[in-house]
């Protein structure tokens, strides 16, 4: 930006300079002019300096909001503070390279990608958005963690975030599996952390087949969505899976994409787009295409819910409140279970607060993803039901993990598939 | 000597740093005492607790440079844990600053003379809410708005809503006895804290119990409301709440000058009408945030919310706008109201300027009634004359049926012959000498801290010597803050 679209910006500081003293006049214009020589890094750079900086000088307005840091409850973990570092290490006042300052390299990747920082932000970003332009640069240097090289050669060698291919376990787990004829109007997209959860997916299964819906699974030939790489900003080997799963798709014919994880359809639709792939087919969560077969009449509730399940507590996951947008669907849906109770948490809707296992976190501090967890699960048990209900197979995850071993046998964390099932 | 790593960045409180020579063993025990995992000397732990947010060290963070490094950073769970860490500073002699969400504006959480930092984070949780006593009780590191949040979802509000409120703590506002900007109706911390427990720099706990007014002597517990960490660390505080107000009436008017606005809040308060909030802008002020309003062109815009009871309501807005209307004042509607409503929390200024290298804070100040013009003026035509100055505005955003609270804004760049911080202490400097010599009080409601502190003995008089005793008393080894409230840290602001 020019010295004059610079103080066109800052229209309103000029009836301010015109009234002041030419050398004071002068020393202003030389720091316009000198501020990207004196506060941005030469050479390239993918870092977003000048919002590094907006975040590093803002007074914390999300610092309540940010799930690391109320879970730690540490000022190392506050949202400005990493903004901080990400600008530190980028001008390299703390090197990257310094063995020694390892810990403030893995402050660039405690963070759950919950966003809840973007609602109050001064400046309309997320702290996320600005961390991972940091990592890019420490990826380009060779500086990528060891947590995180892990989750990249478990992409490579198994197609899957797991060490093995999970897809692999439908068989054991009494999963079917439905490969495409080239002619399905939905490709059910099971992401891989689902695959931990059998019920959650023979649910989403059963209830496909109850609507009469022509699917497929393509279980032999799935593979991960890439999003663990998007995160973790390894763009070569994110591209790969976006190639991969462009191809899958398009072989499938189908009309629509369902995923079960909303993870699965961020990355699916807005990430790939930053690696140049856009896959032209509608991809939503399952739960907006639940809500649309039942206002069609393809699916209707022909059963009382067993006793145990009349009360729950949502858990929206922030990936569908927040990033897709869509408070409506889940309440929309449970709201037709004849005889179900809703009970909401405090923190609901756009407000949710994490299950703390999301983005690079739960890599870098297991320790601090599970204090999340505990945090949001203290949050759900305040509404008394002992049912938690979510639609996301990391919440579901993350949830479990903030479970006390007291309330173990008393709290039970579901999918709305399973619920679903018991009523259709 | 300065004892520190991080040596890459430069310090700007070096002079009084405290040489802890046994670190290692302070280490050790202080490990012993809370645990492992409460206690870091880790560098990127240390480099996260060198500043709060007053406005110049967001110069200095742009600019790689720390205001002040602490020693240890701890992070009690219990008020036991906080007694032993004071126990063991007393012992050692070394300092304990304590933090919460360090969004103090005058340097009170700085360690400036390095030292443990006392972390009152993990002091977060909700005791009690009694709806039949309309309290609640929390422990003082809870975070403003969480603490709101959490009324709010019960259907009630503590009243107290700092523009800090998502950034500031509970333990923050009374430490610095705090103002919140719907303060006109429902108090300031002072009014609405009703019972505390507090550990004194010595150990020992005592608690002032909770009760609406008593007559048991002089009230001693209100020395630890205003006292900034160095008196004792409030552990836990029982509030007033009210009900969720059940309706908002949104109010402006335009002035032709600020005079004009004094007179039209005063002559409403004197009727015993208490708008919770009230905002005079002055000319500038006005021009820079409601540019978008016609009529308040060239005028000095008012807002005002009154809220509560529907019909208490009804007649505040309607007695707020007869002596408006009266004071020569023009109805601007609801949208000014709405527009501060919709950007009183987007603070973008302390990121903005800094780049430029422009030095920007805000300075609020105390006056009666019969002083406030005076106050006003005189503070903008002796900061106006600061060579480098760019801006000098005021607006004025709390009141009380006998004076004010003003809150001045300066912006400017720091001539040839002086550093960004000898520009910044002059124009503090400049504003606090106008007040003082027109008869007005050397702060509203940001507290003291390092910026205020040599301005004391104006403010005090005698009494200073009283509140130096009383620190004495409660802490011979001056281990809490050292270096704020008592102490000339800017040698008069000459650096």
């Amino acid at each position: 930006m020019s010295a004059f679209d610079t103080l066109k910006k800052y229209k309103w500081m000029l009836p301010l300079l015109q009234k002041a003293d030419r050398d004071i006049r002068s020393i202003l214009m030389k720091n316009f002019r000198l501020k990207e020589k004196d506060f941005y890094p030469e050479g390239e750079y993918k870092a977003d300096v000048k919002n590094l900086i907006n975040c590093m000088l803002c007074p914390n307005m999300c610092r309540f909001d940010c799930g690391t840091l109320q879970a730690s409850k540490t000022e190392t973990m506050s949202p400005a503070y990493k903004a901080m570092i990400g600008y530190y290490l980028t001008m390299g006042k703390i090197d990257p390279m310094d063995q020694e300052n390892k810990a403030f390299i893995d402050l660039m990747y405690k963070c759950t990608n919950e966003e809840n920082c973007k609602i109050w932000c001064p400046f309309d970003f997320s702290v996320v958005s600005l961390l991972e332009t940091v990592r890019e640069d420490l990826n380009d240097k060779n500086l990528m963690p060891e947590y995180c090289k892990e989750q990249i050669e478990k992409l490579k060698n198994t197609n899957t975030i797991e060490d093995y291919n999970i897809f692999e376990t439908y068989t054991k787990e009494g999963i079917e599996n439905i490969e495409t004829d080239g002619n399905d109007d939905v490709f059910y997209y099971i992401g891989c952390e689902s695959m931990k959860f059998p019920e959650l997916v023979k649910s989403n299964i059963e209830l496909l087949k109850k609507a009469g819906i022509k699917f497929s699974t393509n279980l032999d030939n799935k593979v991960c969505c890439g999003g663990p790489a998007f995160n973790i900003r390894d763009l070569k080997t994110a591209k790969d899976f976006a190639t991969k799963n462009k191809a899958l798709i398009e072989k499938t014919g189908a009309k629509t994409i369902i995923s079960d994880c909303p993870g699965c359809v961020l990355t699916l639709t807005n990430r790939y787009q930053e690696v140049g792939i856009e896959i032209n087919t509608k991809i939503i969560h399952i739960i907006e295409y639940v809500k649309q077969l039942l206002d069609e009449n393809k699916l209707k509730f022909e059963k009382n819910l067993p006793e145990e399940y009349n009360n729950i507590t949502i858990h929206d996951p922030c990936l569908i409140v927040r990033n897709l947008n869509d408070t409506t669907s889940i309440r929309a849906i449970l709201n037709k279970v004849p005889g179900l109770e809703i009970s909401e948490p405090i923190f609901n809707k756009d407000s949710v607060h994490c299950c703390g296992w999301s983005g690079t976190a739960h890599w870098a501090d297991r320790g601090l993803a599970i204090k999340e967890a505990k945090n949001r699960v203290n949050e759900l048990k305040e509404t008394g039901s002992n049912i938690f209900l979510s639609a996301c197979p990391l919440c579901e995850l993350g949830l479990a993990y903030g479970i006390g071993e007291k309330d173990k046998e008393k709290i039970k964390i579901i999918d709305i598939s399973e619920l679903l099932i018991k009523a259709l | 000597m300065i004892l520190m790593d991080l040596k890459e960045f430069d310090l700007i409180y070096n002079k009084n740093r405290v040489e802890i020579k046994n670190k290692n063993e302070i280490k050790t025990k202080l490990i012993k005492l809370i645990g492992k995992s409460n206690i870091s000397d880790e560098e990127v732990d240390l480099l996260a607790y060198t500043k709060d947010d007053t406005l110049i060290s967001m110069n200095w963070t742009i600019q790689g440079k720390i205001a002040a490094l602490p020693d240890f950073i701890t992070w009690p769970e219990n008020k036991e844990q906080i007694s032993a860490i004071l126990n063991l500073a007393n012992i050692e002699k070394i300092p304990i600053i304590p933090f919460a969400e360090g969004s103090g504006v005058v340097g009170g959480a700085i360690p400036i003379y390095g030292g443990i930092i006392l972390d009152m984070k993990k002091f977060n949780k909700i005791i009690e809410l009694n709806n039949k006593n309309l309290t609640v009780t929390a422990q003082t590191g809870i975070n403003g708005m969480n603490l709101e949040r959490y009324l709010n979802a019960k259907g009630y509000t503590l009243g107290h809503i700092p523009q800090s409120l998502y950034t500031s703590s509970l333990g923050g506002w009374i430490a610095h006895r705090a103002a919140g900007q719907f303060s006109t109706k429902y108090g300031k911390i002072e009014d609405i804290v009703l019972g505390m427990e507090v550990v004194l720099p010595q150990g020992n706990v005592i608690n002032f119990k909770t009760i609406a007014r008593a007559s048991t002597g002089p009230q001693i517990d209100k020395i630890f409301i205003g006292a900034e960490g160095t008196l004792g660390i409030v552990t836990e505080a029982t509030l007033k709440i009210w009900p969720y107000p059940e309706k908002r009436a949104l109010i402006s008017y335009a002035f032709p000058t600020i005079e004009d606005s004094f007179e039209a809040v005063r002559e409403i308060l004197r009727e015993h009408i208490f708008p919770a909030v009230i905002r005079i802008y002055d000319k500038s002020e006005t021009d820079r945030h409601f540019e978008h309003i016609e009529k308040a062109k060239n005028k000095v815009m008012v807002v005002f919310v009154c809220e509560g009871n529907q019909n208490l309501v009804d007649l505040e807005e309607s007695i707020t706008r007869e002596n408006c209307v009266k004071n020569s004042g023009v109805d601007c509607g609801e949208e000014p109201v709405k527009h501060w409503f919709e950007t009183r929390f987007k603070v973008t200024e302390t990121s903005s300027m800094p780049p430029y290298k422009i030095v920007f804070d805000t300075i609020e100040v105390a006056s009666m009634w019969e002083n406030t013009s005076k106050i006003y003026h005189e503070v903008i035509d002796s900061v106006s004359e600061i060579k480098g100055i760019l801006l000098i505005t005021a607006h004025i955003s709390h009141f009380y049926p006998n004076g004010v609270g003003l809150y001045f804004s300066f912006g400017g760049v720091a001539p040839k012959e002086k550093t960004d911080f000898e520009f910044y202490q002059e124009c503090w400097n400049a504003t606090i000498k106008a007040v003082v010599k027109a008869g007005g009080s050397i702060a509203h409601h940001h507290g003291i801290g390092i910026n205020r502190s040599h301005w004391m003995n104006d403010e005090w008089g005698e009494a200073y010597t009283l509140i130096k005793k009383v620190k004495e008393v409660l802490d011979p080894n001056n281990i809490l803050n050292p270096g704020k409230l008592y102490v000339d840290t800017w040698k008069g602001g000459e650096n």
